[in-house]
């Protein structure tokens, strides 16, 4: 299956010659990207180690690690491919490169840092002064500044979802110290 | 008959007809709004539905899946930014008609193609999904466990661009599957010392962070990005000449995605694309193509909407997803307390014939809200995304906290966004993790009773042709990308590199 460009063109898939320089057998990124996955599967392994043991006859031969082991060797063995997947996607004139090119922007890194500070808020503010909250700041994090439509949003946007949740579908929202 | 009847009253019902069109009006909405996407707006409303009845529930999300799929269309075609993956392929020739001074033109076709798309394929559900649960009857855990890892490795073909990493996600999000309570043994797996995990991670809190959030954190890079209108828009629906032109690429396509869809975890952006591919290639106006084609646009509508129908059958046939949106369906369904799978058509058959009317239902109704509102759809593009992704993790974070009334739930949908952002970056796609998840369970159990009935051999499971032939499929599956440009070459279709 070929894509085709905007212009409705089949985009032809060069095979690296013509003088385009070969790529390097390793690429780095997803070197460093695998190194994790592997690290994250030799910690799950681990965790399997101290599973509760159960006698042979109880667990069936089916031991509760069995399963997870058999899954985490698997995406092992498939991470081990990763370094070397780009010059196979090179043939096929696909590149994962354009997207991470660019860092993340600080933007990102701030609204992750706001999301978590609104959620951890939640036990104290509450979850609809924690809906508020989400609504003024947000918006102000993004770059919008006209009070005119910050305000009612913050005041609307909760009361809405509160209104919804809470009175139609009978879900309980935690209170946090106003509440109690 | 007297199933059908009865499904189709249950549609008739003027809540539930309330609650589709309502489906129909988000989807629309949804699929038109670049970034916020069907899996997306299905995860949000699970929420929602919990507390109805499993019909109404499933046949509002049902409704929302199809017209979802056609919503991208609009902006696809007004602003050359598709609201929705799967109408990607729609934007090569809808926005240069569009240009042109032909957007209403481009829109009628969009929806006349989408509707006789999602019709065929919902005609081909009708019959297949019954026959197809007649033949899973038949399935023990062996059989089943075979047709899990045959959907499993499908996910190596779902869009996206990587098949590894698609299959890296997927074996993830089975290994997620695994944590809580081992069912055989009673032992505590992966629940690092929280007892909210004892039961298992919750679908809805990962579902809606790997879809929303994840987007969120994305969307939050890309605050500049300023789309081109197209104002004047007069709807038309396809002429006479049109229909002429198209009637075999519309027929096409919609076999191509019905068939997409039904295959396991294929969905409807690859049924788009090749659609598109398709009808381009019949067509005998190739040099059209990527300059305003007709045949371009009914190609990947009637396509990526006969998938919706299509992914359906295994959904509720088998219990294995045919997409990222079912998968969510699936859940849901898990939820409300059914078994999908051939059981489900057994047992509550009145319950499959309601969801094919909400589909048929809701085909009917976006036509007319596509044409009749398609110039207010593309306004809704207008609303500043500093304001309406604040309102996506508002819906988010409620979303994730109602179903179990647990903030834990929240901190599992808010790990679950990051994960899902730094994921996208680096291509690998959130579906396929969501997939490994939701057949997790179904993959482990049906392992385990295998392996206890043939006594831990492991060779027993070449006894049945069924898991034969499964397992045949899966190595196919798996090694096409290797063997496929072989077997191409050997039927001259890719020339020997010289």
């Amino acid at each position: 299956m070929n894509p085709s460009r905007p212009n409705g063109e089949d985009v032809v898939v060069e095979d690296g010659g013509g003088g385009a320089p070969s790529p390097p057998l390793i690429d780095r990124t997803d070197l460093g990207l695998a190194i994790i996955i592997l690290a994250i599967c030799g910690y799950l392994y681990w965790v399997t180690t101290g599973f509760d043991k159960v006698a042979d006859l109880f667990a069936q031969d089916v031991p509760p690690e069995f399963f997870p082991r058999l899954l985490i060797w698997t995406i092992v063995v498939l991470t081990l491919g990763l370094p070397f997947e780009h010059l196979f996607l090179r043939k096929k004139g696909k590149s994962l490169d354009e997207e991470r090119a660019s860092r993340i922007q600080p933007i990102a890194y701030k609204t992750a840092a706001l999301l978590l500070t609104i959620v951890a808020s939640i036990p104290w503010l509450g979850t609809t002064l924690s809906m508020a909250a989400a609504g003024l700041t947000i918006p102000v994090l993004w770059g919008e500044r006209r009070i005119k439509v910050l305000v009612p949003y913050a005041i609307i946007l909760p009361s809405v979802v509160t209104g919804v949740f809470s009175y139609l579908l009978g879900v309980h929202f935690e209170p946090g110290i106003f509440g109690s | 008959m007297e199933p059908v009847i009865q499904g189709l009253l249950l549609v008739l019902d003027p809540f539930n007809i309330a609650l589709i069109f309502g489906g129909v009006v988000i989807g629309v909405i949804v699929g038109a709004l670049p970034g916020l996407s069907s899996p997306m707006a299905v995860a949000l409303l699970l929420p929602f539905t919990i507390t109805l009845d499993p019909v109404p529930a499933i046949c509002m999300m049902a409704a929302l899946y199809c017209a979802g799929t056609f919503g991208g269309s609009i902006t696809a075609i007004l602003i050359n930014a598709p609201g929705a993956p799967p109408a990607a392929a729609t934007a090569i020739d809808g926005y240069p008609m569009a240009k042109r001074g032909e957007a209403g033109r481009a829109l009628g076709m969009a929806a006349v193609s989408s509707v006789l798309g999602g019709i065929f394929s919902l005609v081909v559900f009708l019959f297949a999904a019954p026959m197809l649960a007649q033949v899973a009857l038949k399935f023990r855990p062996p059989e089943y466990f075979a047709l899990t890892v045959f959907a499993l490795s499908m996910l190596a073909t779902i869009s996206g661009k990587s098949s590894l990493r698609n299959l890296i996600a997927g074996a993830f999000g089975v290994l997620l599957g695994t944590a809580g309570i081992h069912l055989t043994t009673g032992v505590e797996r992966f629940t690092f010392g929280f007892y909210e995990m004892t039961e298992g991670i919750s679908f809805i809190p990962v579902l809606i962070g790997l879809f929303a959030l994840g987007e969120l954190l994305g969307q939050s890079q890309s605050l500049k990005v300023a789309y081109e209108r197209i104002t004047s828009i007069v709807i038309k629906l396809p002429s006479r000449e049109d229909f002429r032109k198209v009637r075999w690429t519309i027929l096409r396509s919609s076999f191509i995605g019905t068939f997409i869809g039904i295959l396991p975890a294929e969905g409807a952006t690859v049924a788009a694309i090749m659609g598109y591919n398709e009808a381009k290639r019949w067509s005998k106006n190739k040099e059209e193509f990527g300059h305003g084609a007709i045949e371009g646009i009914a190609g990947p509508e009637a396509a990526n909407n006969a998938a919706t129908g299509g992914a359906m059958v295994p959904t509720l046939a088998l219990g294995i997803p045919g997409s990222g949106t079912t998968a969510i369906i699936l859940a849901a369904l898990i939820m409300h307390g059914f078994r999908p799978g051939p059981y489900l058509m057994l047992e509550t058959p009145h319950f499959i014939y309601a969801i094919f009317g909400a589909m048929l239902l809701a085909n009917f109704m976006f036509l007319g809200i596509g044409l009749g509102g398609a110039k207010l759809f593309a306004r809704i593009t207008l609303i500043p995304r500093q304001l309406l992704w604040p309102a996506v993790f508002v819906f988010s974070m409620v979303g994730a906290y109602s179903f179990a009334s647990s903030i834990f739930d929240i901190w599992v949908m808010l790990v679950a966004g990051m994960v899902g952002f730094l994921m996208k970056r680096h291509g690998f796609a959130p579906a396929p993790l969501v997939m490994g998840l939701i057949l997790g369970k179904l993959v482990e159990e049906s392992l385990s009773q295998s392996m206890i009935m043939f006594d831990n051999n492991w060779f027993r499971f070449f006894e049945s042709p069924i898991v034969n032939g499964f397992f045949l499929m899966t190595a196919l599956g798996l090694l096409w990308p290797v063997i496929g440009p072989l077997v191409k070459r050997a039927f001259g279709a890719i020339p020997r590199a010289p």
